[in-house]
């Protein structure tokens, strides 16, 4: 058993600068399943939104978001977003990130999907890179004390309390608990539920399914960003910014057809109304090859592609063997964000005290129906922040009893992943049940919804859970036990991918991400309000409606 | 088609050396060599290798192919193959091996912290650097700390290859209060450093060149 005043869960973005929002001197422990430059938010490429600009205001910050939320995200949470965004990129800039610059030396800003301004701050095209690596940095500077490959199995309750957490050391293959005054949930999102995915290995969102097995209350979760312009064939994210710097979208015609669907936005209305142009395409026949829509920056210059692009650049060439100054991308839309997560307050907490989530694993909710492109990056630093900031208040109220009961509970659950004489990963396995997961989940739960193939996914993934519950992984404290980590992760993606498809069959209206053709209008008297989900006694989740936060705009028509 | 993967193979628990087993699988053209590891492990599950991001950017997945240390995600199978045939992998060669392909990061990360690794913020900062030095700290600043450099250029001096990189991203950062003292600690004469650009510029997986440092 070992003990922290503080521990934080996730080295990404949000986790490390909660981390390093505590002063020198204070306990404070990151656990990270892997280590944190490995983190997605490394892959983050466009920027972080942050009226900076005079001729720029939050007031445009916050009607761009709440507009571009579908009207469901939270006013007051999206308020606080854009107000403390530029003092938080000033406070990174003292960190040392490597912005790119104007001519005059300020950290440059450009366009991206759904913005009235160019308010993205970035570094060339490595934006969550350049900062995971600066915080990174500084929590070293700062003393954290990082566990590296350690991963979260169960969260530890007395009393109704966060007490402790039951952790896996990958490295040693050993069970450990771990004693706190408080938690930070920072582990990201679960894209690896989807087949197509511009997410990494490690997004399948352990903490947002741990915490609700724990009795966390989860949200929005039928909220799924596709990505509009991912690599065809891999999903390899090509930056929103490809746009924002001007590239063009056309079809097998070579048309920008985005004159069709945003004659005003075009290229850079937001996320869902692009990919579902793009897809619209696709299906009337204006598409290239099997499936696909062409990105076209030649018109860019080889030059700027190099100064601005040059990870797009790199990326398409070594991907789909294209040089972008010369040939247009191949491109198709991808999961690519989840705005659902972990219910929480402006203070990062969550429905358990002692607990508290931010970032892609919480749903605070900034991102309402559907994200902006700038806003997670922005919202990972506000919101680790500002959990930083809860954090250290709370540090100071006693420690939680030593987890008895909850341990208990949580071995026994631990022991039930291993087989005696269980039916071995014979004829089934976790890669198949998690290649069908991924089918069902891409081809039903995607960017065009049906009451009936909703319901089937439903059914479908039933009958995964029912598969996945016939299997155990040897048994054993092996060092690097890849086997038992996917079996664990899959059992949270099965989790989650339930909630999904359930969320989404329920919600009869289309709205931001979610679109139902059989509901293909936003239906404000019946359903503007969030969809939050809590466990029931029996292990099935319960759905409720829960009021969205209003201060100064009232829902209008969302043209681009 | 079909490719012989030859992977060494070593678990601490079963082993008393390092072993080689040979796996075929089928691949595409369009594939990496993570893709064709993936496959490996579906054949054995308790094949371990580190992965995440599988687009070059995370810096996992860093390993020996073909007697090259590089990235599996971003080296495509046909150009360490040809027309496929069989492709060696190990791990990093000069970290010690824990398990199969994953090796022992911690002394490499402890060599990073001894360079104070992190941008001292003189009081004389005023938020603003012009373009162009802003375009020579991003350069170095790629850097995924992979672990490559390190396993593949013999140390020169008191400081490890990764650590190098990031003492000259710092020495050239305007904001640095120690700036181009930095390059003292490192132990390095304008010669040795242009020695190492050299050598880096060829096997870093990002590619990074690195900028002059002004040394007085």
């Amino acid at each position: 058993m070992i003990f922290h005043d503080i521990v934080i869960v996730g080295g990404g973005l949000t986790g490390l600068m909660a981390a390093v929002e505590a002063p020198p001197g204070t306990d404070v422990a990151l656990i990270s399943k892997i280590y944190p430059t490995r983190s997605h938010s490394g892959a983050a490429q466009g920027g972080f939104n942050a009226a900076m600009a005079e001729d720029d205001s939050v007031e445009n910050h916050v009607f761009d978001t709440v507009k571009g939320s579908d009207y469901l995200g939270d006013q007051d949470a999206i308020e606080t977003l854009c107000s403390e965004g530029p003092e938080v990129i000033r406070k990174l800039e003292q960190m040392g990130v490597p912005w790119s610059r104007t001519p005059e030396g300020r950290p440059a800003q450009r366009s991206l999907g759904g913005a009235s301004f160019p308010r993205a701050c970035y570094s060339a095209d490595i934006s969550g890179h350049a900062v995971l690596h600066t915080l990174y940095e500084r929590a070293l500077a700062a003393g954290v004390r990082i566990y590296p490959e350690w991963h979260l199995v169960e969260l530890l309750l007395e009393e109704g309390r966060l007490a402790g957490l039951l952790v896996y050391d990958l490295a040693t293959g050993r069970l450990e608990v771990v004693r706190c005054r408080v938690a930070l949930l920072a582990t990201g999102g679960y894209g690896r539920i989807f087949r197509k995915t511009t997410n990494g290995h490690a997004n399948t969102g352990d903490g947002t399914a741990i915490a609700y097995r724990a009795g966390a209350v989860l949200s929005d979760m039928e909220f799924v960003q596709f990505h509009p312009t991912t690599l065809y064939g891999t999903n390899i994210l090509i930056s929103e910014a490809a746009r924002g710097d001007g590239g063009y979208l056309r079809n097998a015609a070579g048309e920008r057809f985005m004159a069709r669907y945003a004659p005003q936005k075009m290229e850079l209305a937001p996320r869902d109304v692009v990919s579902r142009s793009i897809f619209q395409e696709i299906k009337d026949g204006r598409g290239l090859g099997e499936g696909y829509i062409n990105l076209d920056l030649t018109h860019l210059g080889a030059d700027k592609i190099h100064r601005l692009l040059p990870q797009v650049n790199e990326l398409a060439h070594l991907y789909a063997a294209v040089d972008s100054s010369q040939t247009p991308i191949p491109i198709e839309p991808a999961q690519h964000y989840s705005m659902g997560g972990i219910r929480v307050n402006r203070d990062c907490e969550t429905s358990i005290p002692g607990l508290l989530a931010a970032g892609e694993t919480a749903n605070v909710s900034v991102h309402g129906a559907n994200r902006l492109g700038g806003n997670s990056l922005l919202e990972t630093v506000v919101f680790g922040r500002r959990a930083g900031r809860r954090m250290l208040e709370m540090v100071k109220r006693p420690m939680p009893p030593r987890p008895r009961v909850s341990l208990e509970r949580a071995l026994s659950n631990w022991q039930a992943n291993f087989g005696v004489g269980a039916p071995r990963q014979s004829d089934d396995s976790v890669f198949a049940i998690r290649e069908d997961m991924g089918r069902i989940m891409t081809d039903k739960v995607g960017v065009f919804r049906t009451g009936v193939e909703l319901k089937q996914a439903m059914e479908e993934l039933a009958v995964l859970r029912s598969r996945y519950a016939a299997l155990r992984v040897p048994a054993g404290e092996h060092s690097f036990n890849q086997q038992l980590i996917d079996h664990m992760e899959l059992g949270f993606m099965l989790e989650l991918s339930e909630m999904t498809a359930g969320a989404a069959w329920r919600r009869t209206e289309s709205r931001g991400a979610h679109f139902r053709i059989d509901y293909p209008r936003r239906n404000d008297p019946d359903w503007l309000h969030h969809t939050l989900i809590r466990r029931g006694d029996d292990g099935r989740p319960i759905y409720e409606a829960g009021t969205v936060a209003f201060t100064r705009f009232q829902p209008q028509e969302r043209g681009y | 088609m079909q490719l012989r993967l030859i992977i060494e193979r070593f678990d601490p628990q079963t082993n008393d050396a390092a072993y080689r087993q040979t796996f075929t699988v089928d691949w595409e053209r369009h594939e990496t060599v993570l893709d064709v590891l993936l496959k490996a492990r579906r054949q054995d599950p308790a094949l371990a290798f580190r992965r995440s991001c599988r687009s070059g950017i995370c810096g996992s997945c860093a390993m020996q192919i073909g007697n090259i240390s590089r990235l599996a995600c971003q080296t495509l199978v046909r150009d360490v193959t040809g027309d496929g045939g069989e492709l060696e992998i190990k791990p990093l060669p000069g970290f010690r091996q824990l398990k199969d392909l994953v090796v022992d990061l911690e002394p490499f990360f402890a060599a990073l912290k001894r360079v104070l690794p992190w941008v001292i913020t003189g009081p004389h900062h005023d938020g603003l650097i012009s373009p162009e030095v802003s375009a020579r700290i991003e350069t170095p600043a790629t850097c995924i700390l992979c672990g490559v450099c390190d396993a593949a250029i013999p140390q020169n001096g008191p400081v490890t290859s990764a650590a190098l990189v990031k003492n000259v991203r710092l020495a050239v950062d305007p904001r640095d209060a120690l700036g181009s003292e930095r390059m003292k600690s490192a132990g390095l004469t304008g010669e040795g450093l242009q020695t190492f650009r050299e050598l880096l510029a060829n096997i870093c997986p990002k590619g990074i060149k690195l900028p002059p440092v002004v040394q007085e």
